[in-house]
């Protein structure tokens, strides 16, 4: 047991810190949830892409460089630091890609990847109906064959950056009606056809939207692994989400050194204090838990429903620090980014509406916990 | 980067676990204390020569080879001085080679008084007594220093106050502020233990005592506090594991790392028990159910070497008080 890193690691380290720290945007860009915001994070993430950085553990023939994991938790962990925008390729390159990898044929991966990884596609998540949030397997929306490929119908929504990205991904019913987790197929769409509504969230900005589908035609080398295969492919989805590629330690070991120096700044009275000191090593718990999970995953070995425990832990982390961070600026708290006195161009407030999401996305808590007492600690049902 | 035990580490706990399973079972941690269940088998598996040099007849090892092998202590509740034996002891008797030579063949139960301790535990069990007086440590045989029991809730880990002649102490040469940091992330690891036990224990339960036609644990109310639990544990624990490496290599962060361990392990053991007597209602309160002994075992424990309080006061300083912290690795 060890906690060094590689000549090459390291090596990896300083390249990526440096590319950074000559290239990432002084100013902060505009939300990622506005049209211009989307566009000026879209233009990043081509930047990032042409030095191979956009999704580094990919393999080179489709734009990554083939980084092991640990190499991959290090990219993390400086990207953060650096303070560099929110990435707004998250839903493929994190979540769908994986899937992609392992579910998707040969001729998805060739047409699908590239685009990804230059941002020239954007993707968004279509999972949830108005009656099928946490119970997903209650959804409704269908597909239906037609001529070589199949009509989509029904209604998605709380879908995030759909108001302005270009493709989706999602779970659509193609066996009978009420089956449950039966007979739902995966597809791939461009959202151009689809009817969408922004929805404007806590932050007064459309980062949701609701989709609507009269019919729209999808080929069949669309839909990704099996007709009926659905529920198995998205559940791979959801545990990448839940589990390290989501939200990697990086940005939580970042958000962390920044609360302290807030704190150090403000000089926080001893209770608020505890809680920073707390938080911070807490934000090194997760990254220590990583590095094992990772050697273990490098091992071989299946994560599985274990990923419900670190997706708590680290959605609550999340919200812990930015409300410590709101309660360290007193009055200027709640100030946001256009408020001339605002903190940090208003990154706290930002990123505390934004961590109230994580116990709600990828499966609320309560249902992580209900995961962790049934399969991992054997729970009766 | 590695962060995982080799298979060497793993096999010592493996085979530690097999020792207690089969020589220190519930009934023996409830009538067999003073018999000291246990330690002769794990002596003979090298277990208390694990950290002393291998010219005294030990194995030359650091902490974090011996972390989860403590870890299993703490999980079947060993009586004894065992995080004092195994993990303070040599540093305290660095240099007294007829000590460590005893010690590493697994003669010498010992226990200690260091840092702010005011109390030695498991002195009754003890042959040998490291205390310090003036910051000066001294090894007293356990005959001859007069034992004060200070009775408490742990019926088996019991502390006692220790008066002794200075002419009846051999000053030693050790380091008690290594054999401190060392027997606190010792007790750190039983801890973690403790709290594995006591969450299994707790599903167990669970999962067979029925109400309103249906196994408790089926209840979400029960599931979600038993999975908090397990959150708990599965994030102290690393934090365990770190600050062994780190006080074998003598990091910079080494007491803030050690701090980090003892506050974590300890909330998350105070919380496997509360949680514990909670889940087992009425029964678990009362002294014929062995849980009892793992309850009394963690608040025994997470008071010992510094508190929680204390140590989160430390890390406080450490964190917010200048220069700025740095991360490690």
């Amino acid at each position: 047991m060890d906690l060094d890193f590689t000549a090459a690691e390291q090596e990896f380290r300083a390249e990526v810190r440096e590319w950074l720290a000559g290239n990432v945007p002084r100013e902060r860009l505009p939300s990622m949830d506005t049209r211009a915001g989307f566009e000026a994070h879209r233009e990043w993430e081509r930047q990032l892409a042409h030095a191979r950085l956009s999704a580094v553990s990919w393999p080179r023939e489709y734009g990554g460089r083939a980084a092991s994991l640990i190499e991959w938790l290090v990219f993390e962990e400086e990207y953060w630091a650096a303070g560099a925008p929110g990435r707004v390729t998250q839903n493929g390159i994190l979540l769908l890609a994986p899937t992609l990898f392992s579910y998707g044929s040969a001729a998805q991966r060739d047409r699908f990847l590239p685009g990804m990884a230059r941002a020239d596609h954007i993707w968004a998540q279509a999972w949830s109906e108005p009656e099928a949030g946490s119970d997903l397997a209650a959804l409704t929306a269908r597909a239906e064959p037609a001529g070589g490929g199949w009509r989509l119908h029904g209604h998605k929504t709380w879908s995030s950056r759909a108001s302005h990205a270009d493709w989706g991904f999602g779970l659509f019913r193609t066996g009978p009606p009420g089956e449950r987790h039966r007979g739902l197929t995966y597809f791939l769409f461009p959202l151009a056809e689809v009817e969408v509504r922004p929805i404007t969230q806590l932050n007064g900005a459309p980062g949701f939207a609701e989709l609507r589908f009269d019919g729209v035609f999808v080929p069949g080398d669309q839909v990704l692994g099996e007709p009926g295969q659905g529920w198995r492919i998205a559940m791979a989805t959801a545990s990448s989400e839940r589990g390290l590629t989501l939200r990697s330690p990086g940005r939580f070991l970042a958000t962390a050194d920044r609360l302290l120096r807030l704190a150090r700044a403000n000089d926080a009275d001893p209770v608020l204090a505890d809680e920073v000191a707390r938080a911070w090593l807490d934000a090194e718990a997760y990254r220590l838990h990583t590095y094992a999970t990772a050697r273990r995953i490098a091992a071989g070995q299946e994560i599985g429903s274990a990923a419900s425990m670190g997706k708590v832990f680290w959605s609550e982390l999340d919200v812990r620090m930015h409300h410590l961070a709101l309660r360290l600026l007193g009055e200027r708290g709640p100030l946001s980014a256009a408020a001339p006195d605002a903190e940090d161009d208003g990154r706290w407030l930002d990123g505390f509406l934004f961590s109230l999401a994580g116990p709600i996305y990828a499966g609320t808590n309560e249902i992580q916990r209900t995961i962790i007492a049934e399969r991992v600690l054997g729970l009766p049902r | 980067m590695n962060f995982a035990f080799s298979d060497d580490q793993l096999a010592l706990a493996s085979t530690v676990r097999d020792v207690l399973r089969d020589h220190c079972p519930p009934s023996a941690v409830r009538t067999g204390r003073d018999r000291r269940p246990a330690w002769a088998e794990l002596a003979g598996i090298g277990l208390f020569g694990l950290l002393v040099p291998e010219e005294y007849g030990g194995l030359g090892l650091g902490l974090a080879d011996a972390v989860l092998a403590l870890e299993e202590t703490g999980r079947a509740a060993l009586p004894g001085p065992v995080a004092e034996t195994v993990a303070a002891a040599p540093a305290l008797l660095a240099g007294e080679d007829d000590l460590l030579t005893a010690l590493a063949a697994g003669r010498t139960a010992v226990s200690v008084r260091i840092g702010d301790q005011v109390y030695v535990p498991d002195a009754d069990l003890a042959d040998l007594l490291v205390l310090t007086d003036g910051g000066r440590p001294y090894a007293v045989p356990a005959a001859g220093a007069l034992l004060t029991l200070q009775a408490g809730v742990d019926p088996v880990r019991r502390l006692y106050a220790v008066a002794f002649e200075p002419r009846a102490g051999r000053p030693v040469g050790g380091d008690p502020l290594a054999a401190l940091r060392r027997v606190t992330v010792a007790v750190a690891a039983q801890l973690v233990g403790a709290a594995r036990h006591l969450l299994a224990t707790s599903v167990g339960h669970a999962g067979t005592r029925r109400q309103f036609g249906a196994p408790v644990g089926s209840f979400q109310a029960v599931k979600h506090q038993l999975a908090d639990v397990a959150i708990a544990i599965e994030f102290a624990a690393p934090l365990v594991y770190r600050a062994a490496l780190s006080v074998d290599a003598d990091l910079p962060t080494a007491a803030r790392d050690v701090s980090a361990a003892k506050a974590a392990a300890g909330e998350a053991a105070e919380r496997a028990a509360r949680t514990a007597l909670q889940v087992h209602g009425a029964i678990g309160y009362t002294a014929e159910l062995d849980l009892r002994l793992w309850l009394a075992r963690v608040w025994s424990l997470s008071a010992a070497y510094g508190g929680t309080a204390v140590h989160r006061s430390h890390l406080r300083e450490a964190l917010l008080a200048s220069p700025a912290p740095r991360r490690w690795p």
